[in-house]
């Protein structure tokens, strides 16, 4: 885990239900932000910290699943710990497809909260190492020169340097330049490791 | 025996025969006999005692007296006294003149001159005319073509007289006179009185036919007023009984004894018995009870006539009197039994349309349940949100003080929000309990704002959840209306939950619902639920209204039924419309309290 305080953003539009969980948060350590609807939230600047979402399903506006869809479709994970005062099955199935973390039903008790809200942040802690480690290999990646790019691309897919000479028309000393490049580019140890980062930041195999 | 010799006694003292007195006396008779033929039947009393005093003047007796029979019993009596002398006993009593009366009651004549041609057999009859002062006496049986309808007679009681046979043939005739007179008399009243009685039955039943529940009270003692001066008795009373055998109450003329003082009258109207007692004595052992009730409130008891309603016994009609025990009369048991139908009738109508009402009461309230089951889904969001701060806040204190942070402020702060969310729980169920409330309908003074507010509190929620925005457009300075809350609120919740289900298809579009309320012209209010949901089918509008016409797979078809009775009820109009732009409009519109108008 981080050395950061993790931070909770609880988004529910009743403010007695907000003031109270700040408070308890608040008691149980964490750092807590309260938004009165998922507009106010979204306009929030992005936190990159670990943290997690402590939201009411059921808003005026956009609803807690429209929040969800919302940040999912501009591309923004978040640990997602779902409230509702009433369980509604198709609702709640809809928000664990969509990666929620957890779903507690109103009242619940301070135990099952802080449990689930532990839980999401480890993963989104967990989460954030991947992306970083990601992130990472993206920029590596984006070191390569176009051809570099391509070597790299079909060593991953096990082809021999001949075979891909073949396929790119040049000769099979330029590939193996090429390809040493690559390796020392993405500082990968051996092509089974290439090929696990190329698995990881999603590298797609051209068609020959 | 001559005329001469009967004037001689006629006129003692007067030895000469006068013509003329004799012809005087002959006339007399003659007028008079023609005159009650043609005297109406109110004036009749009237005249045969101008009559009584005309013969007696004539023929110089001390006393004459006309005893009118009631039954077989002297009743009524008109006399007439020499004046300077004392006015006989109002009352003749047959009791003291037992040998006159067995003889009168035959049809034959009593006379004598002296009290001793007076029979050994007539000894107590005897002892009464001396303690009378009488001397002398004639008494004619009255009787016209039936039975003895009354005495006519004439005595002296300064000195000794004679009643010769051509004297008595003559007072014969006169008593004929008397008796038609008295028997038609007799007959017009009865005529009259029986007319009497049937239109008291026709105004009674006219105005007992169509009481309210409001003027039932008023109605039922103002009935019984009118049958106690009808039948000339001291009190009356109505009881009910109710459904179970209670006595569920009561109506009186005059104080009016509990039914509990009287069981065994009671028990014996409740089993559909005619209870008739014209005196103490004959009320049986077991009416002991009854008999200490009738001597503490010194009334004696009459008819008590059970009320039926087919074959239930819904009451009964009981009347009594205070002064005088009566004579039972079939009659008037006979007339108690046609007033009672009327009583009756009006009891079990009121009876019928309080189960109606009972009915009516039920179905309300099985619409408002049933609304609300539907709300139950916002409700228990609206009220797990305080019940969510109230625990959480709470366990925020529980840790803080285990941590041993103990921060007095910040513990003020959060039993203070805690107390908050507790009383904004308990306002909710306080809501929710006032619509499920089975309760009486009151009419009050009302602001529709306020009722439309609440409503819309009780939905917002549930808006939230259907994600539809529900904005109120209030007209200020809304006149108040006259109404029940809770049915009122029943409407809108109505008007409103069907709006939200008109919007419950996935459409495009936003879902809007508004409520508004508005003046709508100068007496009445309009509330007004627009939604922008899938519209009304022109094909049913006409249906809309009608019990158990549905459009949703779980309805009742009750709810607009209900609402349309219910605003009718408050004397206002549920209508319906398609938007121009899509959806529709439901709209009601109540009289303005005339009381309250501004």
């Amino acid at each position: 885990m981080s050395a950061v305080a993790p931070m909770i953003f609880v988004v529910d539009d009743d403010p007695s239900v907000r003031r109270s969980l700040t408070r308890l948060l608040t008691s149980a350590g964490y750092t807590v932000e309260a938004f009165a609807s998922a507009g106010e939230f979204l306009a929030r600047e992005r936190y990159t910290g670990p943290c997690c979402l402590v939201l009411d399903m059921r808003m005026p506006g956009l609803t807690g699943l429209e929040l969800q869809e919302t940040l999912a479709a501009a591309g923004r994970r978040l640990s997602i710990v779902f409230v509702t005062g009433h369980v509604d099955v198709p609702m709640s199935v809809r928000a664990m497809k969509r990666g929620a973390a957890d779903l507690l039903t109103k009242p619940f008790d301070d135990k099952d909260l802080l449990a689930a809200i532990q839980r999401a942040v480890a993963k989104d802690a967990q989460d954030l190492g991947e992306e970083a480690r990601v992130a990472e290999l993206r920029e590596r990646v984006a070191r390569l020169s176009p051809r570099e790019a391509q070597v790299f691309a079909l060593v991953v897919t096990g082809m021999l340097n001949k075979q891909i000479a073949a396929a790119l028309g040049i000769g099979e000393k330029t590939v193996k330049v090429h390809r040493a490049r690559v390796m020392q580019k993405m500082r990968a140890g051996s092509v089974a490791e290439l090929v696990r980062f190329a698995d990881s930041v999603g590298v797609i195999v051209p068609k020959s | 025996m001559g005329l001469r010799s009967l004037l001689d006694r006629l006129t003692p003292g007067r030895a000469t025969f006068i013509l003329e007195e004799r012809l005087r006396f002959e006339a007399l008779l003659a007028e008079l006999s023609a005159g009650l033929i043609h005297i109406p039947a109110p004036d009749i009393d009237a005249a045969l005692e101008l009559a009584l005093q005309q013969v007696g003047t004539f023929l110089g007796v001390d006393r004459g007296n006309l005893d009118e029979y009631v039954g077989d019993a002297p009743g009524i009596r008109i006399s007439w006294a020499m004046r300077g002398l004392e006015e006989p006993p109002r009352v003749m009593d047959a009791g003291q003149f037992p040998w006159t009366a067995a003889r009168l009651a035959r049809g034959d004549l009593v006379r004598f001159s002296r009290l001793d041609e007076l029979p050994d057999e007539a000894s107590i009859d005897r002892a009464s005319y001396q303690r009378a002062g009488t001397r002398s006496k004639v008494l004619l049986p009255l009787r016209a073509a039936g039975p003895i309808v009354g005495v006519l007679s004439f005595s002296a009681v300064r000195e000794e007289r004679a009643w010769p046979d051509e004297l008595v043939e003559r007072l014969h005739l006169l008593s004929q006179a008397f008796a038609s007179a008295l028997q038609r008399k007799r007959v017009e009243l009865s005529l009259a009185e029986r007319l009497r009685f049937e239109k008291l039955l026709a105004s009674l039943s006219a105005a007992l036919g169509h009481l309210s529940a409001v003027e039932f009270d008023r109605g039922i003692e103002r009935g019984l007023r009118q049958v106690v001066d009808f039948l000339g008795v001291d009190r009356g009373s109505v009881i009910e009984f109710s459904r179970d055998g209670e006595t569920a109450r009561s109506w009186a003329i005059e104080a009016w004894m509990d039914a509990g003082e009287f069981p065994w009258m009671t028990a014996r109207l409740r089993r559909g018995d005619v209870v008739n007692v014209s005196r103490l004595e004959e009320l049986p052992d077991e009416a002991a009870v009854d008999r200490r009730s009738y001597l503490t409130h010194r009334v004696k008891p009459q008819v008590a006539m059970p009320l039926l309603a087919g074959r239930a016994v819904v009451g009964g009609l009981v009347v009594s009197t205070v002064a005088a025990e009566r004579a039972k009369s079939d009659e008037l048991v006979q007339q108690l039994r046609l007033l009672g139908e009327v009583f009756a009738s009006a009891l079990s109508r009121k009876q019928g349309e309080l189960e109606a009402q009972r009915l009516r009461q039920d179905l309300t309230h099985i619409g408002r349940v049933s609304a609300l089951g539907e709300l139950t889904a916002s409700l228990a969001h609206e009220l797990n949100q305080p019940l969510t701060a109230i625990l959480s806040n709470a366990q925020a204190a529980q840790r803080l003080l285990a941590a041993g942070i103990v921060n007095l402020e910040e513990v003020r702060e959060i039993l203070r929000d805690i107390v908050t969310d507790d009383k904004r729980a308990g306002d909710i169920v306080h809501r929710l309990r006032g619509l499920i409330k089975k309760g009486d309908v009151e009419f009050v003074s009302l602001d529709l704002n306020g009722i439309v507010g609440e409503v819309a509190g009780l939905v917002r929620s549930d808006a939230i959840i259907r994600n539809v925005s529900l904005s109120l457009e209030f007209a200020a300075d809304l006149p108040k209306v006259r109404g029940d809350r809770v049915q009122l609120q029943q409407v809108v919740l109505n008007l409103v939950l069907n709006g939200l289900d008109a919007m419950r298809e996935p459409g495009a579009g936003e879902r809007r619902l508004v409520i508004r309320t508005a003046r709508e012209g100068r007496g009445a209010v309009m509330v007004a639920v627009q939604d922008t949901g899938i519209g009304i089918d022109e094909t049913v509008v006409d249906r809309m209204f009608q019990p158990l016409y549905t459009t949703k797979a779980q309805g009742l078809g009750m709810g607009l039924a209900i609402a349309r009775t219910i605003v009718q009820a408050h004397g206002g109009r549920l209508g319906a419309a398609n938007n121009a732009h899509g959806g529709a409009t439901v709209h009601f519109t109540l009289p303005v309290d005339a009381g309250k108008a501004r």
